[in-house]
């Protein structure tokens, strides 16, 4: 879909308008009513506070204080007793859930083993999860792009939507979360596959809980990276091209390669504990809606 | 044309190419694989990070040779090999086909010609001129056959035919010699047929001549022509010996026929036989055992397989017994054997001939050859009649003298009977004559020798044979005519006279030793024979009597050894016969002579087959039948695509490019070596496997020892491997999480939660065993079923959970877990079962619940019954008390351990309910309360009572 590597047809000429066209019209709807359908499986509500507050839900009676509005109090409540009760509600208050999704060219990649290249499974997630936060009344925005304006409602999820679909020049081999500011107390959920270089990557992070946000990162990886099935005189490239690495023989080096992933991902869990987020390891080849229901989970319980 | 043995390669000059295979080599292994690039987003993570091992920077020496074998390959297929290539004709000059044309060639006839053929068009092609010669072709002497183009010989090719002879090759040396000179030289191919021919000549002179004129090709048959030596009579059967020349050749079966004449005059096998050629023999034995009749008729034995008329034995009256019927005028029952009138005939006649006796009427009924009538003097009419029907019919009668002829013909005469008698060849005297007598002046009379032309021409007479008393013949104008056999003194002693298609003999002489000394003597047993009375005791004494005579040929064998019409073939000397060497002018075949026949055969009982003395030097032999010519430009070309696609894939999978097949290019080479030794070692663990078996049941196995420490040491909950991967890990992910809710809320702190196979671990060590119910887990063995009773009898409890959410209809019901449930839970030993009740203690042990919610909730939780206190029998412990109490298995379908399930950090693995957290909380409660109600039984139950037994001690 919308993943594949830039093109090099110049922008503005008549077939780049038409595909631009096409995306809108036509990859988007699949997008959406993706992330629609995924966002089905979960039943989403409006988040109590668990303090009373502005909100619909019952939360406690309390003895009328002096200074409380004599419209608070509850006659029926109050009618019972010989003191004045006044009925408090719990206090719902719409959370700013930021979005981001790594925009970098090492998302495009997909091996043979998934049926989809990391970028597209970030999209989904994404826009799945915006579509579920929208339902329940939750802001949401999209860092990095058009949308990063935390706003509620269809047409947030619309200009989301447009943005995740957006195909992009220029973008670096790697990519890390940008350091804007963030809504404070808001959520964050980071959509990556945290590859890029590590003094770029975890001061990001860092930089995210530092204001005030928690959420989750969810390292999307595609199998191959995983298993690393690769054997003989290899160059490997970044998929811009801007690393490259010669082998003699690469399946020795699959040990090591493992062993520095698995380091790269207890340094994310680290991280992610230390911060008190949370951090999902999501393959490609597994069923988005796991992640969504984990990310869902996630982004309630805190 | 290049030529190695059987291959041959039609582009020799490619070859050459061969030569540059060891540059190939060199350039090959130096040449690594080029790398190739990838896209790959973990690159990153590989910076800094060296190559543990490197890629061989040079071919693997078994790629290099399955290169290099398919560059071989292909070059060898353009050079254009060729097995089995037909020969071309070498020489320029002319051709010379020599053809042995004798019967050694008559077996693969139809092959010579055609071989001859195809050398005649090839010089025709070639436009060169041709001589066929056919050896075995009688040839005016000195004649020379002058060259022609080679296409005007295949008329005379196609209508040559196998001779019955040898063929005379030492007549065509010279002839060859002289054309040599004429024509300055010749290529030959000389069609032999492999024998050197005993009496002829071997060849070798021919050879040496025609290999002297230029290039000599030999072909020869596949294999040589068999011999049958004539047949001979042994124990009564019929034996002919095949002959063969090369006993080197390997064992052979053949099969022969006698053939013989029907009653319709048509030709038909009367027997077969079989017999085996053994590695190493040049001879095997043919036996026809047949009756009288059939042998008789026997006029040759053919070998069925590549006949000639080397291969056909002609029978003749050797081979022939007569039926010989005896009768004697006086009964001689009691007489003693040496005077009787039939006692020298029938030692006479006993080996060589059937003798029957019996009356007249019997004898001729059985239809004998001829009949011997010794001194029968009177005979009635009934049987004078018989026997001159018989006689006429072709029987021979043979009578003797004796008193009683004397005495019959004297009656005879008194009444006036003086015709010709058809039972005698003369009439005689009345009376006879003794000489040599005591009353007589005359010494006994000797035989005078026996006239040329005569049956009996050629016997010797023994000067002892003498003769004292006779009968004696009527002077008459046939007298002479009629006499065989006289005495010295010109009486005859032998008469004979023609009767219709048979003839009557009469010695004058009785049959035993009273009048003559004949019988006594040699002579008489060969006098006999002559009159064909025996068989003879041998061919050769036939051939001996063939000289002198001129024998007309009446039957002749062709080449193959089909008996055709002589033709205009003229008569033959009988000592040119007698010389046992047939050609042209005496083929073999039936000669006859007066009433004589005589069977010439090509062998005779001696003769032996001899193959060629080898060829002179460089000669090329060739076989007849030449193995086809194939073509292996193909097969070669294609095996070096073969090894070239073999190569491709192998190239990929020494780069690592290769998907899936992880050929290791060093385990490539030594894979025949690993399968060898893992055979050998699978063979040798095969001996050694009982005794470790052995040993092990004696010894303690650590690993079990290390497994029951861990279940002991603490309490370790437990769940059963259904083998179905999925389940297990669930089953294990619940048991640690409700592992860490029982250590993080009561006192119970568990170990990390065990899997148990059924099939081989010890269950007395753990308090409870969860068992997911899969579909497919296989029924346990009955080993195990016994370790489960005994499990649940000692206070274990079993928690089956189907997972299906599905017992409302209760426990066993339609899902597949549930049948599989009802399988499973067949063989175990379980008390009546109940939903919980409400006030179940399993509701307090712990926490108090409503219900017991797993994943799914409102399944019904069954555990063993209640028994009703009332009907429960006194004295008797009910199964509940046994365990304190607690059910020996729970039975419910929520999937508990996926509410349980927490991953290494602690999250849960699978969502549960619409309201998440609670019901979880309370799928954690109910598994508290499991694992406490196990654990102390009916301890919280009786808590119950604590107050009110307070109450009671405090009174």
């Amino acid at each position: 879909m919308s993943g594949a590597a830039g093109t090099a047809t110049h922008r503005g000429s008549p077939a780049w308008l038409r595909r631009d066209a096409e995306q809108v019209s036509g990859a988007l709807p699949p997008l959406l009513a993706a992330a629609e359908r995924l966002a089905a499986s979960t039943v989403p509500g409006v988040h109590g506070r668990r303090r009373s507050g502005p909100g619909e839900t019952f939360w406690q009676y309390r003895q009328a204080m002096p200074g409380d509005p004599a419209t608070a109090i509850d006659w029926r409540r109050s009618g019972r007793t010989d003191q004045y009760y006044i009925r408090e509600m719990e206090w719902e208050a719409a959370q700013t859930v930021t979005l981001w999704v790594d925009p970098a060219q090492s998302m495009d990649y997909r091996s043979d083993l998934a049926p989809r290249t990391k970028a597209e499974r970030a999209r989904l997630l994404a826009l799945a999860l915006g579509v579920l936060l929208t339902r329940g009344g939750e802001r949401t925005s999209l860092l990095g792009t058009q949308a990063a304006r935390p706003s509620t409602g269809a047409p947030q999820l619309m200009r989301m939507a447009i943005e995740l679909a957006r195909e992009v020049e220029g973008r670096p081999d790697f990519g890390a979360p940008p350091r804007t500011a963030l809504v404070s107390g808001g959520k964050a959920v980071f959509l990556s596959d945290f590859m890029g270089p590590r003094e770029e990557v975890f001061p990001a992070l860092i930089h995210a809980a530092e204001r005030g946000v928690s959420g989750a990162y969810v390292q999307i990886v595609d199998p191959a990276e995983e298993s690393f099935p690769f054997d003989g005189r290899l160059v490997l490239e970044s998929l811009g091209g801007g690393v490259s690495f010669e082998t003699h023989r690469a399946r020795g080096l699959r040990e090591a390669y493992l062993e520095r992933l698995a380091e790269r991902r207890a340094d994310l869990m680290d991280t992610a504990r230390r911060c008190g987020w949370r951090c999902l390891i999501h393959r490609t080849d597994e069923s988005p809606r796991k992640a969504l229901l984990w990310l869902y989970g996630a982004i309630g319980d805190l | 044309m290049l030529s190695f043995g059987a291959i041959a390669f039609l582009n020799p000059w490619l070859l050459a190419a061969l030569a540059a295979l060891p540059a190939l080599w060199w350039l090959l292994r130096a040449t690594p694989p080029a790398p190739r690039r990838i896209r790959f987003p973990g690159v990153r993570l590989l910076l800094g990070l060296q190559d543990p091992e490197r890629m061989p920077e040079r071919t693997p020496w078994w790629l290099l040779l399955l290169r290099l074998a398919a560059i071989a390959a292909a070059i060898l297929a353009f050079a254009h090999p060729v097995q089995n290539p037909t020969a071309d004709l070498a020489g320029r000059g002319p051709l010379v086909v020599v053809m042995d044309g004798g019967w050694g060639s008559a077996p693969d006839w139809e092959a010579r010609r055609a071989r001859a053929l195809e050398a005649l068009e090839q010089a025709e092609r070639a436009d060169r001129a041709a001589i066929v010669v056919n050896l075995a072709a009688p040839r005016a002497p000195g004649a020379r056959p002058d060259p022609r183009p080679a296409g005007d010989w295949r008329g005379a090719v196609e209508t040559m035919a196998p001779a019955a002879w040898a063929p005379d090759r030492a007549g065509f040396a010279e002839t060859a010699a002289a054309l040599s000179d004429d024509l300055g030289g010749f290529e030959t191919l000389w069609l032999t047929d492999g024998l050197a021919h005993p009496g002829a000549d071997d060849g070798a002179d021919l050879a040496a001549a025609l290999s002297a004129a230029g290039p000599l090709t030999m072909i020869g048959p596949d294999r040589l022509a068999l011999g049958l030596r004539p047949p001979v009579l042994e124990d009564g059967a019929l034996v002919a010996a095949v002959i063969r020349a090369d006993a080197a050749e390997g064992p052979r079966p053949v099969s022969a026929a006698a053939i013989g004449r029907g009653p319709q005059g048509g030709e038909r096998r009367l027997g077969l036989a079989e017999a085996r050629l053994e590695e190493g023999e040049n001879d095997a034995t043919l036996v026809f055992d047949l009756p009288l009749e059939l042998r008789n008729q026997v006029e040759r034995i053919a070998i069925l397989t590549g006949g000639s008329a080397g291969g056909v034995a002609l029978a003749d009256d050797a081979v022939r017994r007569k039926r010989v019927g005896l009768i004697s005028g006086e009964d001689d029952a009691g007489a003693r054997p040496l005077t009787s009138q039939l006692h020298f005939l029938r030692k006479a006649l006993e080996p060589t001939a059937e003798v029957v006796e019996g009356d007249l009427a019997a004898l001729i009924d059985s239809g004998p050859d001829a009949i011997v009538l010794a001194d029968l003097g009177v005979i009635n009419d009934t049987d004078r009649a018989a026997l001159t029907a018989w006689m006429e019919a072709g029987g021979l009668l043979v009578r003797f003298a004796g008193p009683r002829t004397a005495r019959a013909e004297t009656e005879a005469l008194r009444d006036g009977r003086t015709g010709e008698d058809p039972l005698m060849p003369v009439r005689l005297r009345a009376g006879g004559r003794a000489v040599g007598g005591a009353m007589s002046w005359e010494d006994p009379q000797a035989v005078r020798p026996f006239p040329p032309e005569g049956v009996f021409d050629g016997l010797d007479v023994p000067a002892d044979v003498t003769v004292g008393r006779q009968v004696l013949a009527q002077p008459g104008p046939d007298l002479a005519a009629r006499t065989l056999a006289t005495l010295a003194d010109g009486t005859p002693l032998v008469t004979a006279a023609d009767r219709g298609l048979g003839r009557v003999v009469f010695f004058h002489v009785t049959a035993n030793a009273e009048w003559s000394t004949l019988p006594l003597s040699g002579l008489f047993v060969q006098m006999l024979e002559r009159l064909a009375l025996a068989a003879s005791a041998g061919s050769h004494a036939t051939l001996e009597a063939l000289e002198g005579a001129t024998w007309t040929p009446e039957m002749v064998l062709d080449g193959y050894g089909w008996p055709g019409d002589p033709g205009r073939l003229r008569g033959v000397s009988g000592a040119r016969l007698a010389e046992g060497r047939p050609g042209p002018d005496a083929p073999p075949g039936v000669y006859v002579s007066g009433d004589r026949a005589v069977a010439v055969n090509l062998a005779s009982a001696e003769t032996t087959l001899v193959p060629a003395p080898p060829p002179p030097a460089g000669t090329r032999m060739e076989r007849m039948t030449r193995a086809e010519e194939r073509d292996l430009q193909g097969p070669l070309l294609a095996l070096a695509l073969i090894l070239l696609a073999l190569d491709a894939v192998a190239a990929l999978a020494v780069s690592g490019r290769l998907r899936g097949a992880r050929v290791r290019p060093r385990a490539a080479g030594a894979l025949v070596a690993a399968l060898a030794l893992g055979a050998g070692l699978a063979g040798a663990l095969a001996g050694v496997a009982p005794a470790h078996a052995q040993g092990a049941e004696a010894a303690p196995d650590p690993a079990a020892d290390a497994l029951a420490l861990a279940a002991t040491r603490d309490t370790v909950l437990a769940y059963v491997l259904t083998g179905d991967a999925e389940v297990d890990r669930i089953s294990a992910a619940g048991l640690t999480g409700l592992s860490r809710v029982l250590a993080a809320r009561t006192a119970v702190e568990p170990a990390e939660p065990i899997g148990v196979n059924l099939e081989e671990d010890e269950l007395a060590f753990y308090p409870m065993l969860y068992w997911p119910v899969s579909a497919d887990m296989p029924t346990p063995s009955d080993a195990a079923y016994a370790r489960l009773n005994a499990f649940t009898r000692t206070g274990g409890m079993i928690v089956f959970d189907t997972r299906d959410a599905n017992l409302a209809a209760g426990p066993g019901s339609g899902t597949p877990e549930g049948r599989a449930l009802r399988r499973l839970a067949a063989q175990l030993d379980l008390p009546p079962l109940e939903p919980a009740p409400s006030d179940h203690v399993l509701t307090r042990t712990f926490y108090l619940l409503q219900d017991f919610p797993g994943r799914w909730r409102g399944s019904e939780l069954w555990l063993e019954a209640t028994p009703d206190p009332a009907e429960q029998p006194a004295g008797e412990t009910p199964f509940r008390h046994l365990n304190d109490g607690v059910s020996p298995v729970v039975i419910g379908g929520a999937d508990w351990a996926s509410a349980w399930a927490v991953n290494d950090r602690g999250d849960f693995l699978s969502p549960v309910g619409r309201d998440g957290g609670r019901q979880r909380e309370m799928a954690f409660r109910f598994g508290v309360n499991l694992v406490m109600y196990v654990l102390t039984g009916s301890y919280k139950s009786d808590q119950v009572h604590v107050p009110a037994l307070l109450e009671r001690l405090g009174n």
